[in-house]
Order: C-alpha cells, then structure tokens, then sequence
C-alpha cells in the first residue's frame, strides 16, 4: 500500500515582473504587472514503504516545490497528496512526528551552540522519553560518527560534520519517511561519501523511506533504487535507477595525466578527445559503444599514467537528454 | 492544559537554549547591553535639561517621564529579550525561513519568536528595571503592578511587531516597513499622551498601540484604577488573538524561497 500518493498537485506562483534598469523599477511600482508561474504542473506518483526514490530535475523543474508540499510547509494550488494518510498541509503538526526533513541549504542545527543542545531541543520537541532519546542519540552518534563533533558550536564545524549532524538530528524521532532535498550541497567527495553510507544503513537497518532530490548522480547511484526525472513541473520519467543507467548515463569523462608530454601520436578510436594538453587529455566515452576498461588498456598502452580520474557527465546533461529523448517520442505518460 | 503546559516547558527549553547562543559570545552581549542602557541614559538626560527650565508638559513632570520610560524600556526589553525573533518576522517571511519551523511539530509562531534572544533589548530590560528604583513605591502592591503592566506592555509590542512582520505575507520584503512601524510605536511611546489629540490620539490608542505601552501603565500605576487595570488585559489578550489570526492567515500565503540560511 502506497504511504506517499500525489494526484495531479499543482503549485502556482504570481510573480510581479518588472522590465530592466532604473525605469522598469518605477514603471512597476507604479503599474505593477504579474506573471502566473506553474512550477509544479499536476505531478502524480505514489511511493512504497521502504522505498529510496531519488526526485531530480534541473533547477527551478519543481523539486523543492513538491517536498515542501509533501512536508506541508506550502499550500498546493489544486490537486491532491496523502502522506502517511495524512493530508501534509492540513495535517501538518501531525504528519511532522513521523517524518523527517533536511533542507541542505536551510540549517535546523543552533549556529552557535554544540549539536547535542539541538539534539536535546529536539527530545522536548518530539516529546521523546529521556531514556529513549538517550538511547537512539547513542546508536546515530555511532551511526554517523559523531563523537567528536557532539560538543563542538556548530560553527566550527566542517560542512561535512554539520551536514552529517543535520541529518542524525532529523531522526531523533524515528521518522518512516525522511525527505531530503539537496542534502551533499557543497560537499567534498569524503564527506558525501560518509553521508551516503549512513543513510544507507539507516534505510537498511529501520526500512526508512528515502524522498531524496540532488543535483549529484553520485547521490542517485549510491542510494536509490528508482528515480522520477520532472522537468517544467510535470514528470517525464519514472523508473528504476538502473533503466536510468542504462538509458541515460552511458557517458563518462575520462581525464588522464601521463607520466611524460602526451604521445604526438596519441588518438582515441570510438571516443571523442575533449581536450588535448602537454602531460594529459580530456576524453568522451560513450559506454555503450566502447567500454571503459578497454579504453583505458588502451590509454596505457602509450605511455605511463600518473594519474586517472572517470566522471559522470553531469546531471544537467543527463536531464537535458532525457527531456531531448521525451520531446522526440511525444511522451504522453512518464515512461515506468 | 496538558496541551499548554508542553508548549511553555518547550518555550522554557527554547529561552534556556537562546541564554546560552547569547553567553556564547559574552563581550559582544555585555557590550550591546551596556551601550543600549547609556543610549536610553542620555535621552533621560535631555528631558532632566527640559525640566530644569518647564515645570511639566501636559500634565507630567520628571517623575512621571521616569515612569515612562521604564515601563517603555521594560516593556521593550521583555519582548525583545525573550521573543528575540519578533523584530526579524518580516524577513523571516520574505527569506522563506520559516521552512525549518513548519517542518516540526510545535506552533509555529511561538516556536520562531522564542527561538532567539537578543542581546541590545538586555540593556533595555535593566534600565526599565532600574528606573523603578528612581521613582518607584516601595510598597507591597506597587511593585507587582509595576512588573504586570511591564509585561503587558511586553506582550503588545510582541504582537504590534508580528501583526506589522506579516505585511511580508502580503507585500513581500517588507522588513524596511516593518522596522519602521515598530520605531514609530517606541517613538510616540515615550511622549506625554497628553500631546496628541484627535486622530493621531486615536490611531496611538488603535492602529499603533503605543499608548499601551506607556501612557496607560504610568496611569494604572498612580491611580491604581483596577478598571483601567482591566481594560489594559483585555487589550493584551485581544492584540495575542489578533496576532495569532493575522500569522494564521498569512501563513496561507506563504510562499518559501531558495535563499541560503543560518539559524540562530
């Protein structure tokens, strides 16, 4: 039985429009003009117990949107949702003890206080028992590695270590769901790579229900099983994360420094060379064509390698296909 | 009850936890304290100048002018000491930082007002205190009602500053109004009530509540009128419901935002 079912949500904003420079400013104080802007367009989807979904889009597609409607924070223009079978925006203070939120860019932690006074405002917030919070504070200490950073001000904390902090103060409470929007934000790859693992096994061990929206393919790989792709407000694919791969992420980046000055005979057959420097090349692999091992036997092959780094194109280029190939099809319904 | 006795432990935990963001940072908050108590101690000094030349100004003299300013600066002072965050609403509207409290399971206004303390108003709290001992009565009665209609006061220019923060609902940044309007209600706070006549005595007494917060107290206290004593509840507990209903309705409109935050 789905705990998550959106049905044809709508989001619409007004938003004043103003024409440039010094003019436009007084000629829209005087005779303001606005503009209706549908930024979620009738999304519906239903989501399982247990599931890890990964909602991505580009920028200003609808993402933060709808999980601001799920969470209950925005009223939907039209259109209906049922979290946990609780209407968000109605039932919002109720909804709130059984789901948990991380806005990557919108800190709950106090700024200037040490994490385990958050965490403690938290035991009183969700009304837990004493002994239960202890209890559960303990086992995501653990889980996130948080020992030394409990008694450190936020403030002094690395990104990382706060993010890290963020999300074991948002499960405190043992949410079913936990909805994260653009939690890796600013990152480095370490730091993403601690976070992954211990949402990981926090979905492994508590069946935690993941809504995860990121602008990083890593985050989508590393955790979810299905991804929903919305672009404009309307959702233009729906499957699993492996079809996505398959489909859509069969492109690599492949930069190679070599040990001495490039071959002057250097060349890539079924892959395209980016770029070309003195010690290293930039090259662009479709993987469905050549795969990546055999390229990089043949990358060595010419000269000792220092160093090699493979990259997923990013994300905008992967959505910006997968809306080239919808467009081309005419997709009436989202593929699944 | 049961409800309610929750939420004021949790406004307890929420002050507790904004006294120690403040000690965080001990000389920033002793040296805006110290400067907000000089800032109000020269403004006493230009009305002692005033009356060594007039002997009173519709109807008050020194003492009264003392008592005025006390019940301003505690007033002030209690509101925005404890409630640190009712002077930042309409930016905390128009920046879409309320997401954070909508998120969790309190009242969402009470939750943002109580979720910082500040620091400047700390000033203000003592001085409105110490200006009783310059012109207080020792009594029993004279003290209690000294502190009641601070609070009072208190709890009017917590809900003037939210009813005015939630312009930002509507009109979006309206942070420059909103400071604006509550200066406006401390600036015609500390005048005799005895200037303004008409509408502008009328709009002091309806529209910008700043007759509450000052003129009222220093009548209840010397004529200890258990009416007007009464009146003066009746107006705090109706500005509370005011405020929770504008916020409420606002809050339909909310419309969030992208903007990075920090909370303190």
């Amino acid at each position: 039985m789905p705990i998550i079912t959106l049905q044809e949500l709508k989001k619409v904003f007004r938003l004043k429009q103003k024409a440039p420079g010094l003019r436009g400013s007084f000629r829209a104080l005087l005779r303001p003009e606005y503009q209706t802007v549908e930024a979620v367009k009738g999304i519906s989807l239903e989501m399982e117990q247990g599931e890890l979904l990964a909602f991505i889009g580009p920028n200003g597609a609808g993402k933060s949107t709808t999980i601001k409607m799920l969470t209950g924070i925005l009223y939907p223009s039209s259109g209906e949702a049922s979290v946990l079978g609780y209407i968000p925006w109605q039932q919002r203070r109720e909804l709130s003890y059984h789901i948990g939120s991380i806005f990557g860019q919108k800190p709950q932690l106090w700024y200037h206080l040490p994490p385990i006074d958050t965490f403690e405002l938290f035991a009183h917030l969700y009304e837990l028992e004493p002994s239960a919070f202890r209890q559960r504070r303990d086992f995501l200490v653990e889980a996130f590695s948080l020992e030394e950073l409990l008694h450190v001000p936020v403030r002094k904390l690395s990104l990382g270590q706060r993010m890290r902090c963020e999300v074991a103060a948002s499960l405190l409470h043992r949410p079913r769901i936990l909805f994260l929007d653009e939690p890796t934000i600013g990152l480095d790859v370490v730091a993403k790579q601690k976070l992954r693992e211990a949402i990981k096994l926090l979905h492994e061990q508590e069946k935690l229900t993941i809504f995860l929206t990121s602008h990083d393919v890593g985050d989508v790989e590393a955790l979810c099983r299905r991804v929903i792709v919305i672009n404009h407000g309307q959702v233009i694919f729906d499957d699993t994360t492996s079809a996505l791969k398959r489909r859509f992420l069969h492109k690599k980046i492949i930069s190679v420094r070599f040990g001495q000055p490039v071959p002057e005979d250097f060349s890539v057959k079924n892959a395209t060379l980016l770029k070309r420097g003195e010690w290293g090349v930039k090259i662009e692999l479709d993987t469905r064509v050549r795969p990546v091992d055999n390229l990089i036997q043949a990358i060595m092959n010419y000269a000792p390698v220092m160093d090699i780094n493979v990259e997923d194109p990013p994300m905008e280029d992967v959505i910006r296909e997968i809306y080239a190939v919808e467009e081309t099809i005419h997709l009436k319904e989202p593929v699944r | 009850m049961q409800r309610l006795n929750k939420e004021l432990r949790f406004i307890g935990h929420l002050i507790k936890l904004g006294l120690a963001g403040l000690m965080e940072y001990r000389a920033s908050f002793l040296m805006q304290a110290v400067g907000m108590f000089i800032n109000n101690g020269v403004y006493l000094v230009f009305w002692m100048l005033f009356f060594d030349r007039f002997k009173d100004v519709k109807g008050y003299q020194l003492e009264q002018i003392f008592l005025l300013f006390g019940f301003v600066a505690l007033g002030f002072g209690i509101a925005y000491t404890f409630a640190g965050n009712a002077g930042r609403l309409a930016e905390f509207i128009a920046q879409g930082r309320l997401d954070y409290y909508l998120t969790l399971p309190r009242p969402v206004l009470p939750h943002v007002l109580f979720s910082r303390m500040g620091s400047f108003s700390v000033g203000d709290l003592t001085f409105g205190l110490m200006m009783y001992f310059f012109v207080g009565k020792f009594d029993l009665l004279s003290p209690i009602l000294y502190l009641v209609c601070a609070v009072l006061a208190a709890v009017i220019f917590v809900s003037f500053s939210v009813i005015t923060g939630c312009l930002a609902f509507y009109f979006g940044n309206a942070s420059f109004v909103h400071m604006q309007l509550q200066n406006t209600m401390i600036t015609f706070s500390l005048y005799p009530i005895g200037l303004f006549q008409g509408t502008i005595r009328l709009i002091l007494f309806t529209l910008i509540p700043a007759a509450f917060v000052g003129a009222v107290p220093v009548e209840i206290v010397q004529t200890r009128s258990p009416e007007l004593l009464l009146g003066m509840i009746g107006v705090a507990i109706f500005s509370v419901l005011l405020m929770t209903f504008v916020f409420q309705v606002g809050l339909r409109r909310y419309e969030s935002g992208s903007a990075l935050h920090v909370n303190l």
